[in-house]
């Protein structure tokens, strides 16, 4: 059973293996595998190719006029995905798993408590990349982390997290926002701005910087003008405890998305 | 069932384990056995999510560690399962 699970494991993809073959391979030595581990590893390969390969139906469905069920979408989906893993395995794309012998490389390590952070990544073009940085869109699963008045506020999907932006004699170190949570003394909440005419759902996103005594300073925004206007008078009246990096207080580059929602107020009045 | 990275998160919360010590940890303090594949999928999605790293180690067992990213998300989700439990004791009371 052993043998076959590993076999297995070689359809998971190759970044998988390369990551996490050796130490797999060690938890089978350890335990005693049966049957439902076999249909347990081959379930999880299949969920791992499925989230990894792009959808082509669901992009020619979103981009046709033809209507198509869900139901139907999925099942020709599931069936192409199928497919395409015997072939993919058939023509050798499969590789042996790494020996024993190989170590696996580590991935970036992720940062540490904010205090503790001993793996910043230094960008030395730091002005081109951080440039080139959109504000990214939070997750749409998320929800709004704080309700109030019609506004939540959520943190956003930090892909240059760890990074230490220079300037001159200036380093900004980006944080995610769940990190700063511990260290946020007050925070004021945006106001709906009641004379706009866009009465819906509006996300503006917001990226600041807190300075070495805790205040906070909005670097950019993005979204329509009352909203965004909203948003960064009340997160300039952010305050955070001075935050530090190897005993020395630092400036923290993090970013927000503000929703509005003319249905949190209404949800408040009722 | 549980969430398989809730369970990994809250296994971690003690200190560092490698794959095989998470695996029997949760089926004494949940009673769950997680096979190979549900383990190493969860781990590798909280890895993504920058809620647990690898510790460096001579062995082949690959020890992890959560961060601050984790213990405050598996803050949250205690939080939450803390007041499902209340809600649904009060409502069998009711009942």
């Amino acid at each position: 059973m052993r043998t076959l699970i590993r076999w297995a494991a070689r359809l998971y993809p190759e970044a998988w293996r390369n990551r996490y073959a050796a130490e797999f391979d060690s938890l089978l030595d350890d335990i005693s595998p049966s049957l439902g581990d076999l249909c347990n590893v081959l379930g999880d390969v299949l969920r791992v190719r499925v989230t990894t390969v792009a959808d082509p139906l669901l992009t020619l469905a979103a981009a046709s006029s033809m209507t198509l069920r869900p139901p139907v979408v999925l099942s020709l989906t599931a069936h192409g995905l199928m497919i395409a893993l015997v072939l993919v395995a058939a023509v050798g794309y499969v590789t042996p798993m790494p020996s024993h012998r190989v170590v696996a490389p580590l991935p970036p390590p992720a940062p540490d408590p904010p205090l503790q952070v001993t793996d910043a990544r230094v960008f030395p073009n730091a002005l081109t990349l951080y440039s080139s940085l959109p504000l990214m869109p939070a997750n749409e699963d998320a929800l709004p982390l704080y309700v109030a008045d019609g506004v939540g506020i959520n943190f956003l999907a930090l892909p240059d997290i760890g990074a230490v932006y220079q300037q001159g004699n200036t380093e900004w170190r980006v944080w995610p926002g769940q990190a700063l949570e511990a260290f946020i003394v007050r925070r004021v909440l945006p106001e709906y701005p009641h004379d706009t005419n866009n009465p819906g759902a509006v996300s503006v996103f917001v990226e600041y910087l807190i300075r070495r005594d805790g205040s906070v300073k909005v670097l950019r925004t993005s979204g329509p003008t009352p909203f965004t206007t909203a948003a960064r008078s009340a997160i300039e009246q952010w305050i955070y405890r001075p935050l530090g990096y190897e005993n020395r207080h630092c400036e923290v580059l993090s970013r927000v998305e503000v929703r509005f929602d003319s249905e949190f107020v209404q949800n408040e009045m009722r | 069932m549980l969430d398989p990275t809730i369970l990994i998160l809250a296994s971690l919360a003690d200190g560092d384990k490698h794959g095989y010590a998470i695996m029997e940890d949760i089926q004494v303090f949940a009673g769950i056995r997680l096979g190979p594949g549900t383990l190493y999928g969860a781990i590798c999605r909280l890895e993504k999510r920058g809620w647990i790293r690898a510790v460096k180690s001579e062995s082949r067992r690959q020890p992890y560690r959560i961060t601050a990213e984790g213990s405050l998300e598996l803050k949250k989700q205690l939080a939450l399962f803390g007041q499902v439990v209340r809600t649904g004791n009060r409502r069998m009371k009711e009942a």
